[in-house]
């Protein structure tokens, strides 16, 4: 693309550091771009400090024709303040009016959206933010570094109920007031903001760009985009049914900073049901899929549409919770992890499409991934665990939702514990009600999305006591290695901890993990830039359609 | 006659009464909601943040209050919030000056109530989904009971014979299968360009489109009702009330047949196409009226299924969407529509039945 003229840093004294390692062999590509973007290198320049020319590198966008219009088959849910969106579907509608400060791309590497650059101090505890000259909002006034302080101020505000941007922002808000800490967000001057932690933080450009991250009008902050319509996006929402159809069109009233292809999107919403949204490409209904799960990726490839697939960390966990007995008992947990094998798991559950896990959590495309040595599987080490703990007897409930691949991995699991001679009932609950209790079955399965870094799921999953800590989990050394990990930038001595940090998962059996999901997305040929992205991400902006 | 609707009225009011009672019940018991909490919250809120979320938007009061609320016999619930001092209530709508909202907005107030699912008054949201409803009843209808009909009538005039007992055959097989096996068999062979008719009839030239009928009646909302969008949804929905209908005409034309007037008329020499035309089938047709009317909620039932499986916006997908969601007003309005379309359907078959059967008079 030719968009998007920035001045980034040009190198970092750590980004210099991990070049030598992926040159060494220690990172891949992939790592070593999320990296070192992440502390203000341009993608162009860390392209150029591992030795490659980013023409030929960077992950190819091409540049559509103007205009067109494009259907897409994806659920249309109701929309609400940003900062609580729960589902990514949400984003991608909101995402033509509200865009983002940073966006990370399909390879790994972060850009500048709204942001022209950004830099870390060396200890990654502080952060300038500089505002991409030019842009304004559809209703006149410029944006500034007004508005990113304001919107930074309300995504730390963990008072308002559902807000996760709170968790993101990690120490920048006050455990004592639940808002952002005195003097952690500074306006520099109009075009630059800085972010000081009170101890390093390598999340917070990750943060910003997941997407509950919407950016805001200053004055709009809290509120439902469709009810003002306000955003520095080059779109406008014309239409919105809940659970029928959205539809987008280019705002002619405003000049938009960048380009913007299409002139009209329209998402459809036809359930939930996969087979639905197979009925309807056969009816020629929309041109390109959300996400293609299951045996349905071989059937939209059967009928000739383009298949786009990328490698994610989005996964399933299958974890007993500790609060409940047997599953306090660290030989129990062991012995279930002893008697699953998770490459069974990834053939039952998902086709295959994917690869395995080691059930720590923390997956080979995350940067600060250690390789274990290999898990093993013994059915016979396990039903002898199991007779040690005194619970042969005991029946494990395993819950699960009712749908395609958590279910039938969860069925996988417990088929693989029968064989090992536990005593195993399944549990199936619609996904209407399943998610009113997910943190606190006994032993129930989860899927968690991709997220850039390892130490951001252990964090939001795993430290003692958080919200969404389903395992039950909390383990003090765990804990401190973990805010150890938290501040260390330099990647082989957070590896050092983040070995010991994977193998405390598996030492303790927290849960089964057993393999990295792969997401496919479907498009007919004649669509450009609808790439699948590791978190679903559609950016309407680049979109486009051959003429 | 004036008395009878009267009374009618009435009892659809009660039965209205009593089943939103039984819905707001159902849906307002604590676990239904946490749901809905979650999902217009954020999915992984927490159970304190639930309770202040149910609290601050008006779930909080005891369940018969809020029903009075809904109904509009006791005044909508107000709140100020004690940080910014800012009201908010059931009947201030957004934008609103708390000060000039109206004390009592419920459904005798003639206000549905907001859908939390789809963010939007249920007003507005429910009369454009029935009108789509209506289009694919009226088709179904008008499929279904001329079909019925001449089936049950060509079957019955001839008790036993070979035209009877396939024709019986075909009406036994239809009814008992439901909406929910025909329709993934109609889409199977008719409607997928990798299975079924379709590749053979597109390998042959015959089609010129990739399927012979298409599986989703989606674009029939916006770009109007073709053969090729409708047949399937119609088919579906006609195929099963059919079948039932035509035994009904069937045995009340068989029973006819057999009747005195019809040996005399015989006796007399009338021909046998005269005797079905002119004397058996107004006699023949009392019972099956009832029974069509009787279809009608039926009917709903059947849309439930067929909107969900061809993805067609109306009624029944709303009321699907309504109780998965535990959107609690949008279901209430579902429910009240559907009371209507019972009753006023039996007020008409019984009124009709008068106008049929002479020996009948409403008192």
């Amino acid at each position: 693309m030719t968009i998007h003229p920035r001045t980034h840093l040009a190198t970092h004294p750590v980004a210099e550091m991990y070049a030598d390692e992926y040159k060494a062999g220690k990172l891949s590509r992939r790592e070593f771009m999320t990296r070192s973007t992440a502390l203000g290198v341009s993608a162009a320049a860390a392209y150029s400090l591992i030795g490659l020319a980013p023409s030929t590198a960077q992950a190819q966008m091409a540049t559509p024709p103007m205009g067109g219009s494009l259907r897409i088959q994806m659920e249309v849910r109701a929309l609400k303040d940003p900062r609580t969106f729960d589902w990514s579907q949400m984003a991608n509608v909101s995402r033509g009016i509200l865009e983002y400060l940073v966006e990370s791309r399909a390879d790994g590497s972060f850009n500048g959206v709204l942001l022209e650059s950004w830099e870390a101090n060396e200890d990654a505890s502080q952060y300038i933010l500089r505002v991409r000259p030019g842009i304004t909002f559809n209703n006149g006034d410029p944006f500034t570094a007004e508005d990113v302080a304001a919107n930074f101020i309300g995504w730390c505000d963990s008072t308002v109920e559902g807000n996760s941007m709170a968790a993101r922002m990690g120490a920048l808000v006050d455990p004592d007031t639940g808002v952002a800490r005195e003097g952690a967000i500074e306006v520099i001057d109009d075009m630059t903001v800085q972010i000081t932690y009170p101890a390093s933080d390598i999340t917070l450009v990750a943060g910003i760009a997941d997407y509950p991250a919407a950016v805001q009008h200053r004055d709009l902050i809290g509120t439902n985009p469709l009810d003002h319509g306000i955003g520095t996006g080059a779109y406008r929402v014309t239409d919105y049914e809940v659970g029928v159809s959205a539809r987008l069109e280019k705002n002619t009233d405003h000049t938009y900073w960048g380009e913007a292809y299409l002139d009209e999107i329209v998402f459809i919403d036809l359930g939930q049901d996969p087979a639905a949204w197979f009925a309807g490409a056969e009816a020629g209904e929309f041109d390109m899929t959300y996400e293609t799960v299951g045996e349905f990726v071989d059937l939209f490839s059967a009928i000739g549409w383009t298949q786009s697939e990328v490698v994610t960390a989005a996964t399933v966990v299958i974890r007993p919770n500790q609060n409940n007995a047997p599953y306090d008992d660290v030989r129990v947990r062991r012995a279930i992890a002893l008697a699953v094998d998770p490459q069974v798991c990834l053939d039952l559950g998902i086709n295959g499409q994917g690869v395995t896990a080691e059930n720590h959590h923390v997956a080979p495309i995350h940067p600060e991934y250690a390789e274990l040595p290999p898990i093993t599987v013994d059915k016979e080490a396990a039903a002898a665990l199991l007779a040690e703990a005194g619970q042969s007897d005991f029946v494990f409930e395993i819950t699960s939702i009712d749908d395609d691949y958590r279910r039938n991995t969860t069925d996988a699991v417990a088929a693989q514990l029968r064989d090992a001679g536990f005593n195993v009932e399944r549990t199936v609950i619609p996904g209407s009600t399943f998610w009113n209790d997910w943190t606190t079955y006994s032993f129930s399965s989860t899927n968690w999305n991709h997220r850039e870094l390892g130490v951001i799921i252990l964090n939001l999953a795993y430290r003692s006591g958080v919200a969404w800590n389903e395992s039950g989990f909390a383990n003090a050394e765990f804990d401190a290695l973990l805010d150890q990990a938290n501040g260390i930038a330099d990647a082989d001595a957070r590896r050092e901890i983040m070995a010991r940090l994977q193998s405390i998962m598996q030492e303790e059996g927290v849960t089964l993990q057993p393999y990295w999901r792969s997401l496919f997305r479907h498009y007919r040929d004649g669509v450009i830039n609808a790439d699948m992205h590791p978190k679903f991400e559609i950016n309407v902006h680049y979109l486009g359609v051959a003429a | 006659m004036g008395q009878f609707i009267l009374r009618r009225a009435g009892v659809m009011l009660l039965t209205a009464l009593c089943l939103t009672f039984v819905v707001f019940f159902l849906t307002n018991l604590f676990p239904n909601l946490e749901k809905l909490a979650k999902t217009q919250g954020n999915a992984r809120m927490t159970d304190a943040e639930v309770v202040s979320w149910l609290d601050r938007n008006g779930y909080g009061g005891p369940m018969i209050v809020r029903y009075g609320e809904w109904l509009g016999v006791a005044p909508g619930w107000t709140r100020e919030d004690p940080e910014t001092g800012r009201i908010t209530g059931r009947c201030i709508d957004q934008g609103m000056d708390p000060a000039e909202a109206p004390r009592f907005c419920g459904l005798l107030q003639g206000d549905l109530g907001y859908s939390t699912v789809s963010d939007a008054e249920v007003s507005e949201i429910i009369g454009g989904r029935l009108q789509l409803t209506l289009i694919l009843m009226a088709w179904a209808f008008g499929v279904m009971v001329p079909a019925a009909l001449i089936i049950g009538v060509l079957a019955g005039m001839r008790e036993g014979s070979r035209t009877d007992r396939s024709l019986s055959t075909l009406a036994i097989a239809s009814t008992a299968t439901p909406e929910y096996v025909s329709g993934v068999i109609f889409i199977v062979l008719l409607a997928s360009s990798t299975a079924g008719l379709s590749p053979i009839l597109a390998e042959w030239g015959w089609i010129d489109s990739r399927t012979l009928f298409l599986g989703s009646a989606r674009s029939a909302m916006e770009e109007g009702v073709t053969f090729w969008n409708f047949t399937l949804p119609v088919m579906t929905i006609a195929l099963y009330g059919m079948g039932y209908i035509a035994r009904m005409t069937r045995a009340s034309m068989a029973e006819v047949m057999t009747a005195q007037y019809i040996r005399t008329a015989r006796l007399k020499g009338q021909s046998f196409r005269n005797i079905v035309l002119k004397h058996a089938l107004r006699n023949a047709l009392i019972a099956p009226f009832t029974v069509i009317m009787l279809q009608f909620p039926w009917l709903l039932t059947g849309v439930v299924i067929v909107e969900t499986l061809f993805n067609y916006n109306g009624f029944g997908w709303t009321l699907v969407q309504a109780a998965s969601n535990n959107d609690i007003e949008l279901l209430l309005a579902c429910s009240i529509v559907a009371v209507f379309v019972v009753l006023v359907t039996q007020l008409i078959s019984d009124i009709g039945y008068v106008f049929l059967n002479p020996r009948i008079r409403l008192a």
